[in-house]
């Protein structure tokens, strides 16, 4: 709830997972129930960790909040509105407008340049060629990648990559990002720049975050740790 | 969205040079053959179409043949069957050209105290058939009505016997030549020369070869049977009706025996049916060579589904970044049409330089199809889209989670 305008409004969480479960091969010998019944609820403006070892289905929580993926069952919400239904159009849509990846090994077009990586979120919305140049250059330089934009990704390191990839998350101003793992193909130090991005579209943009990770330091940064362990959320 | 696409594709097609190079050769070696084939069965085309117009493209061949080969008598055409041609087409005709050909003999002349001796082919002709075959009379005249219908004993020479005999066309106008043939003398008068050629009707004959009034040839050498003749439609009339017509009335004219056939076949429908047969022979050999076409295809899907397994990844990040569907569709069909389409143009220059040096070998002027050119351009494109569809398609439909976990 927020006030606006000295009235009382009712915004919808950004994200909001009612018993989702997910079972892979279903109905099949090799049937496997990863998630077990997931209730979660994140607010606009959030700085969420989702902490998990190896195996333990945060991986596919992820996919599935990110629209990658579809629970087998349970409902999912995103700004109020029922995803189960929508067909796959409109979820390519929806993740085009309103959610920016960053994955751990980075997943930039190879052979195509910086700018080139940051426009394709904003060429796949339809925007014109000059708009798109002229905000991924912003965003590029707000990551701090203006010396190396017209790069391509064998030309960067891992974490000027990871930059790259968070500046192509921002492209579209999405409600949400969601980040798996970015700093696990990292060293500590690379890390924590990269993190220190984060903060900053945290308290500067005040963008959502769903940090996925396995390091409870890294995810004793955010302001909320949700536990998931054998594809349930456990209490600390 | 179109632009992006295709300089993705080119991105693509460079970032493998040598794998896209062996790609495009089956589509070079397909269209290069194919162009190849067609330039050459064009200027062969082309080649016919105008030797066969040089003879008259308005000309109307007349005669009968047997196809048996039992002796059958060839029914013989008359200067009475002319005469009613022209009284019934007249307006339709420019000339009739008719011809018999008398045989070959020797030619003797006297210059000054030498007498010369040539073979010579003799034969007797209309005044209208210089006209009706092209032949230009250079000096002197062709035979007037008067010496014609008596059948005087006058001659027309070509400019190259007049030469090698008398020295010059002038000084063999009103020389005598003594003609034998079967042992027939009798002494004609040159009257005219004819410009000799290499090509139309006169192609087909010496230089040697005199031209006597038809009447003349019977009076003197008792030969002067016509097989055949030769009417020349007016410009702009339609030479094929009026082969129909002469055909009709001379049918009723003339006995034809069983087994003897009478035709009236228009130039203008040899031509045609020249330029069909040859054409056919050049599309079929052109789809032999369209083989090489669908087997350069086959490769192009190949590569395709080799270079969408390879960037199965970045399809997966393409749709989390919001690709639709059709968005991967058309970047992977482009980039098969890009192929192609260089392919395809590389092929054509290939094609053209092969067929323009192969025409020029047989002898030939070369002669560039424009049609199987665009065609073949197009084609390859058509074959990109083709061969490009169904690996585009599986890229397109992948789920994007697979996709992206794909390693």
């Amino acid at each position: 709830m927020q006030i606006i305008n000295g009235k009382t409004q009712f915004e919808p969480p950004v994200i909001h997972a009612e018993n989702i479960v997910k079972t892979y091969y279903p109905g099949t010998e090799n049937e496997l129930e990863i998630l077990h019944g997931i209730n979660l609820e994140i607010q606009r403006g959030e700085f969420v960790s989702i902490v998990g070892q190896s195996g333990s289905g945060k991986s596919t929580l992820m996919n599935i909040l990110g629209l990658l993926d579809r629970p087998t069952k349970g409902s999912y919400f995103m700004n109020g509105e029922n995803m189960n239904a929508a067909p796959d159009k409109a979820l390519a849509h929806i993740r085009n407008k309103s959610i920016g990846f960053v994955f751990q090994n980075y997943n930039l077009i190879a052979r195509t340049n910086g700018i080139s990586n940051v426009e394709l979120p904003m060429l796949y919305a339809g925007m014109s060629p000059r708009a798109r140049k002229e905000r991924a250059i912003q965003l590029l330089e707000m990551v701090g990648m203006q010396e190396r934009m017209d790069h391509t990704p064998d030309e960067l390191s891992g974490g000027q990559k990871q930059r790259v990839a968070i500046a192509r998350a921002m492209a579209n101003d999405p409600d949400v990002i969601l980040a798996d793992e970015p700093t696990g193909a990292l060293d500590s130090k690379t890390g924590h720049l990269v993190m220190d991005i984060f903060h900053r579209l945290h308290e500067e943009e005040h963008k959502t975050i769903i940090l996925i990770t396995h390091s409870n330091e890294l995810a004793a940064e955010t302001n909320r740790i949700i536990h998931i362990k054998d594809g349930e959320i456990v209490p600390a | 969205m179109i632009l992006e696409n295709l300089k993705l594709a080119i991105a693509s097609i460079k970032a493998n040079k040598m794998r896209s190079f062996l790609t495009m050769l089956g589509i070079i070696i397909g269209i290069s053959s194919v162009i190849a084939i067609m330039t050459v069965g064009n200027s062969l085309t082309k080649a016919e179409q105008e030797s066969m117009s040089s003879m008259g493209a308005n000309n109307i061949m007349v005669g009968v043949y047997s196809a048996s080969d039992d002796s059958v008598t060839l029914p013989t055409f008359s200067e009475e069957n002319m005469q009613s041609i022209v009284k019934a087409y007249g307006n339709r005709i420019k000339a009739i050209g008719m011809e018999s050909q008398v045989g070959s003999g020797t030619s003797r002349s006297q210059v000054s105290s030498d007498s010369k001796t040539t073979s010579v082919t003799v034969d007797g002709v209309n005044p209208g058939y210089f006209k009706a075959n092209n032949i230009s009379i250079i000096k002197g005249s062709t035979f007037s009505s008067s010496t014609y219908e008596s059948g005087s004993n006058v001659a027309i020479v070509s400019d190259v016997f007049a030469e090698a005999i008398f020295g010059s066309v002038e000084d063999a106008m009103g020389e005598s030549v003594e003609i034998n043939v079967d042992n027939n003398y009798t002494n004609y008068t040159i009257v005219g020369a004819y410009k000799f050629e290499n090509t139309g009707t006169l192609g087909t004959k010496k230089s040697t070869t005199f031209f006597i009034p038809i009447k003349a040839a019977e009076n003197q050498l008792h030969n002067s049977d016509i097989y055949g003749f030769t009417v020349v439609a007016k410009d702009g009339s339609d030479s094929a009706a009026l082969a129909k017509d002469i055909k009709t009335l001379i049918k009723k004219q003339i006995k034809i025996e069983e087994g003897v056939t009478l035709y009236a076949d228009s130039m203008q429908s040899y031509i045609e049916e020249a330029s069909k047969m040859l054409g056919t022979i050049t599309i079929a050999i052109a789809m032999i060579a369209g083989i090489a076409l669908l087997v350069g295809g086959i490769g192009v899907m190949n590569i395709m589904t080799v270079s969408i397994t390879e960037r199965t990844r970045e399809i997966g990040t393409r749709k989390a970044l919001g690709a639709e569907n059709y968005q991967i569709l058309l970047q992977f069909v482009t980039e098969a049409i890009i192929l192609c389409l260089f392919g395809g143009i590389i092929g054509v220059i290939i094609g053209v330089s092969l067929g323009l040096v192969a025409a020029s070998a047989i002898g030939y002027a070369g002669s560039i199809s424009i049609a199987s050119v665009l065609g073949s351009v197009g084609f390859s494109m058509a074959v990109g889209l083709f061969f490009g569809y169904a690996p585009a398609r599986k890229a397109a439909k992948m789920n994007p989670i697979d996709a992206l976990r794909y390693e």
